[in-house]
């Protein structure tokens, strides 16, 4: 990706907010499911530029190359489905409740009916779940979504969204991930989770 | 696009091309929020290998309403590199 792509657009998205739906694309993507072989190829060509951030990143690009797709997918469902309890349950309600499908899902359904996002066709799990609220940061960042009050989610709406539905709990969910018994891959997903958050609580501070 | 778990409601078509951020590039709240970014190493060039994903399908992603506007934001170069990379 280079800056020239950008030079017929209107500078509406500036590069670092558009970096930031990258990242929560990434975590969604990698939360979702386990990534196949090509998409292995692709993390393990991750490199870092610094910071915590920049470490988890190049641990990512670490754990990619040293991964066996059908390790990594044996790990996602251990850790997140397997059978008679998942090692980790990534759901807000869960992690704000200890019960799923609390009062913290009702409330992000009717935020998600607000900003125009809307479970997709098929879908059975909760929304709740830590992928499908990194996809919404992506979407609610790129404009992908119509907000009722028209428009699109400036920062302040992506903050009161992000406090509320992610900076709650999230950070946590990402730790435990870290050091989960059964995480090899998924441990540095959780590193890169734990500090990109810790980057987006401090910029929407900076910006407030 | 395709997303995985969520979508656009069906009315979300937009006419407005004028999308969030130029709060934050013409503030100087906006240039400490980006030294910040830099600092903390999200990078084009940490990002430049993700950014040129691969596609993969979906078993549960459901297309983004197809109407759109001449105007509209879909159309745009910056939004398709994100479509492109939150495809992977």
């Amino acid at each position: 990706m280079s800056k020239a792509v950008d030079h017929t657009v209107s500078p509406a998205v500036a590069e670092e907010e558009l970096l930031r739906a990258q990242v929560y694309a990434l975590l969604a993507r990698l939360l979702a499911r386990a990534p196949d072989a090509a998409f292995l190829t692709v993390l393990s060509e991750l490199v870092g530029e610094g910071g915590d951030f920049g470490a988890a990143l190049d641990q990512l690009a670490d754990a990619a190359r040293g991964s066996d797709p059908a390790a990594v997918e044996e790990e996602f469902t251990t850790l997140f489905i397997g059978v008679g309890g998942s090692e980790r349950t990534p759901y807000g309600s869960f992690y704000l409740t200890g019960f799923l499908n609390e009062k913290p899902l009702a409330e992000l359904r009717a935020d998600m009916a607000r900003l125009g996002i809307a479970r997709a066709d098929g879908v059975t799990e909760p929304e709740d779940h830590i992928a499908a609220l990194c996809e919404m940061m992506a979407g609610l960042i790129a404009g992908e979504f119509a907000p009722e009050e028209g428009g699109t989610a400036g920062l302040d709406a992506q903050r009161a969204f992000f406090d509320r539905h992610i900076g709650s709990w999230a950070g946590r969910f990402f730790a435990d991930l870290e050091t989960s018994p059964s995480a090899r891959f998924y441990r540095a997903v959780g590193a890169v989770g734990r500090s990109f958050l810790a980057v987006e609580a401090r910029a929407f501070d900076l910006a407030a | 696009m395709t997303r995985n778990a969520v979508k656009a409601t069906d009315e979300a078509a937009k006419q407005n091309t004028d999308i969030q951020g130029t709060d934050a590039q013409s503030t100087e709240k906006g240039l400490a929020r980006r030294d910040l970014f830099r600092v903390a190493g999200l990078g084009v060039g940490a990002l430049g290998a993700v950014a040129a994903g691969v596609t993969a399908t979906s078993g549960t992603a459901e297309a983004a309403p197809a109407e759109t506007t001449s105007t509209g934001y879909r159309e745009t170069d910056h939004v398709r590199k994100v479509y492109e990379v939150s495809r992977f």
